[in-house]
């Protein structure tokens, strides 16, 4: 999938349009003049969640009531109009002008994003690292999205109703309450407990294989494990029956807490470099590295299941990394995804010139720069068939140097 | 300064206490009546009248009815060994429409929700182990709603008559008619497949 152009208005300090190539697309120019915003803008027309924040009304432009986002995509030879709009405390999605529900809606441009807030997903709570494996389940199969959302009610139900039980004189009559909504738990527990496992399963043999990858980023083995909070209790390959068993087990635990103790929203991710884990024995470049191949292996679990590109996002690419994985990463990508990445360096720009669509950001806007050597502008963005003479398609393919 | 004269915001104010009106529609409703004929807006008003006169909760089922019991609890017609119970009246009245099923009502007003602060002292669960203690039921059959909260509220009663002997029933639930396997998800599709039918 790619996406060919996207248009924003009242988002954060973003002016008009931009359009893209199919290979790689650099954002650059000076700080604070908005290369983060439209990757985000990417991300939150792809996802419809941002990868800084959980409160999509920040991304509303300050004098604004609202938010659009507008992009187009093109899968083989269809075309489709994506939008997005964002208000005070909703949001609306529509395909080809046409209103959708989220779970159709999904899946039409997908993007997995690498940024410095994502090394929160090795450092960061457990909470970081469930959805990172959510968001690649997710990815690959949308419908997971429902069995997530409708757990989450059942824990906040469940724990509203374990407060008033921990606080009531008599708790013992709760007690086949929160049996009736541990049922329900127990279900969809099993479904993500098994969702996660098998997904974490196949990406360990994405990482197995990528030699490649390692060959790159340094010699170490990166592996990743699924590590139930009911890991030693039982048989976790039937996980419903063992979750049920613990649920009865603690119940009268649960109520005196006042809150939820078990279930796989206390799960976690082990991110091990040759057998060590990296949040705690790895320096931060090697944390780096262990992301991305992460990352690396969620596109390629994403191309194996769809045969197709996702978009990638790489945000302040040389913060992230030196020349050298830069310069890896990108050819390793080459061919593989549309990759957009931001920087403030105008040398890595000029460096990947003639095979990357260029735009400077300033002030909200992108304006996008020729392939050709000399550098001068095509119009200010506005001039569609200027741009179109300009796309010859070379400039996504790799040439020597 | 109110923007309009003070009866049309006060309308306006009322409409939008609503359910599903914002401002704007309650604008757009106040301006209809503003408009309407005389006549019309009596009959509205008489409607709304006579439904708070008139209108009230079936002492036996709950149901919302003008004469107590509700004509579904006294009609010979309707077989009295069967008990279907419903969040609320208008799933009744789906139930009803579908001319399936010939036994009784009973309705809970609301469902399981700790958040929205329902638990069982909320629901008309009282009365309806009242009617099992006089009236010969063989089946109960639960129509609570397919999302997180019906399905609390069937487990939850479930566990309380389960040691009352009769038999339990909870309505199919699966993958919807007319729709598409594609959309259905893991927990949905599960269901589907175990409650499965033999053809």
């Amino acid at each position: 999938m790619l996406l060919t152009r996207i248009e924003a208005s009242g988002f954060r300090n973003l002016e008009g349009f931009a359009q893209f190539g199919s290979g790689l697309n650099i954002f650059y120019g000076d700080n604070a003049q908005g290369k983060t915003n439209w990757l985000e803008a990417i991300y939150i027309l792809g996802n419809t969640k941002s990868f800084r924040t959980s409160q999509l009304r920040e991304c509303i432009a300050f004098d604004q009531q609202q938010a659009v986002l507008r992009g187009e995509t093109l899968r083989g030879s269809t075309t489709k109009q994506i939008q997005l709009l964002i208000a005070e405390d909703s949001k609306q999605l529509f395909i080809n002008g046409k209103r959708e529900a989220l779970t159709r809606y999904l899946g039409n441009l997908d993007v997995f994003a690498f940024s410095l807030e994502e090394m929160d997903v090795i450092r960061g709570e457990p909470g970081q690292r469930r959805r990172f494996i959510d968001r690649g389940a997710v990815a690959v199969s949308p419908r997971f999205l429902n069995t997530l959302s409708r757990y989450n009610q059942v824990i906040k139900q469940k724990n509203r109703l374990l407060g008033e039980a921990s606080q009531s004189d008599n708790p013992a009559q709760y007690i086949s309450q929160v049996e009736a909504w541990n049922e329900q738990l127990v279900e969809l527990g099993a479904a993500i407990h098994d969702q996660r496992a098998s997904y974490v399963e196949r990406m360990n043999q994405v990482l197995d294989q990528n030699d490649h990858g390692r060959a790159i980023f340094g010699a170490e083995r990166i592996t990743v494990r699924y590590r139930s909070q009911l890991e030693g209790k039982g048989d976790l390959d039937n996980y419903a029956d063992l979750f049920g068993e613990r649920l009865a087990l603690r119940l009268t635990a649960e109520i005196a807490a006042g809150h939820s103790l078990i279930g796989p929203h206390r799960d976690d991710l082990e991110i091990m470099s040759d057998g060590r884990e990296v949040s705690r024995y790895g320096s931060a470049g090697q944390q780096r590295s262990a992301l991305l191949l992460l990352d690396l292996a969620q596109v390629s679990i994403y191309n194996s299941i769809y045969e197709e590109s996702p978009v990638l996002l790489i945000d302040d690419i040389d913060a992230e990394l030196d020349r050298g994985r830069i310069e890896a990463l990108l050819s390793e990508l080459e061919g593989r995804a549309q990759t957009f990445v931001s920087t403030s360096r105008r040398a890595i720009a000029n460096r990947y010139r003639d095979r990357a669509q260029t735009h400077r950001v300033e002030r909200g806007q992108a304006v996008r720069e020729t392939g050709s050597y000399d550098g001068v502008f095509v119009g200010a963005g506005f001039d569609n068939d200027a741009i179109d003479q300009a796309d010859d398609g070379s400039m996504s393919k790799p040439t020597a140097g | 300064m109110l923007d309009y004269a003070e009866p049309v915001t006060k309308l306006i104010d009322e409409l939008q206490k609503m359910p599903g009106v914002g401002a704007k529609s309650a604008q757009r409703l106040a301006f209809h009546i503003l408009r309407a004929e005389r006549e019309e807006t009596d009959r509205l008003i008489e409607a709304i009248q006579e439904v708070k006169d008139k209108i009230i909760f079936c002492s036996t089922c709950n149901n919302i009815t003008d004469v107590d019991p509700c004509r579904y609890c006294t009609s010979p017609g309707r077989d009295r060994r069967a008990i279907l119970i419903v969040e609320e009246p208008y799933n009744l009245v789906t139930i009803e429409k579908t001319r399936e099923y010939r036994g009784l009502y009973h309705v809970l007003h609301g469902a399981l929700s700790p958040i929205r602060g329902i638990g069982p002292d909320q629901l008309k669960i009282k009365n309806l182990f009242e009617r099992l203690r006089v009236e010969e039921v063989e089946e109960i059959i639960l129509a609570t709603n397919p999302n997180t909260e019906g399905e609390a509220t069937a487990n939850y009663l479930t566990k309380l008559l389960k040691p009352l002997g009769m038999r339990i029933t909870r309505i199919a639930m699966g993958v919807p008619v007319g729709s598409d396997l594609e959309y259905a998800d893991e927990v949905t599709m599960h269901k589907a497949l175990t409650n499965r039918i033999e053809l």
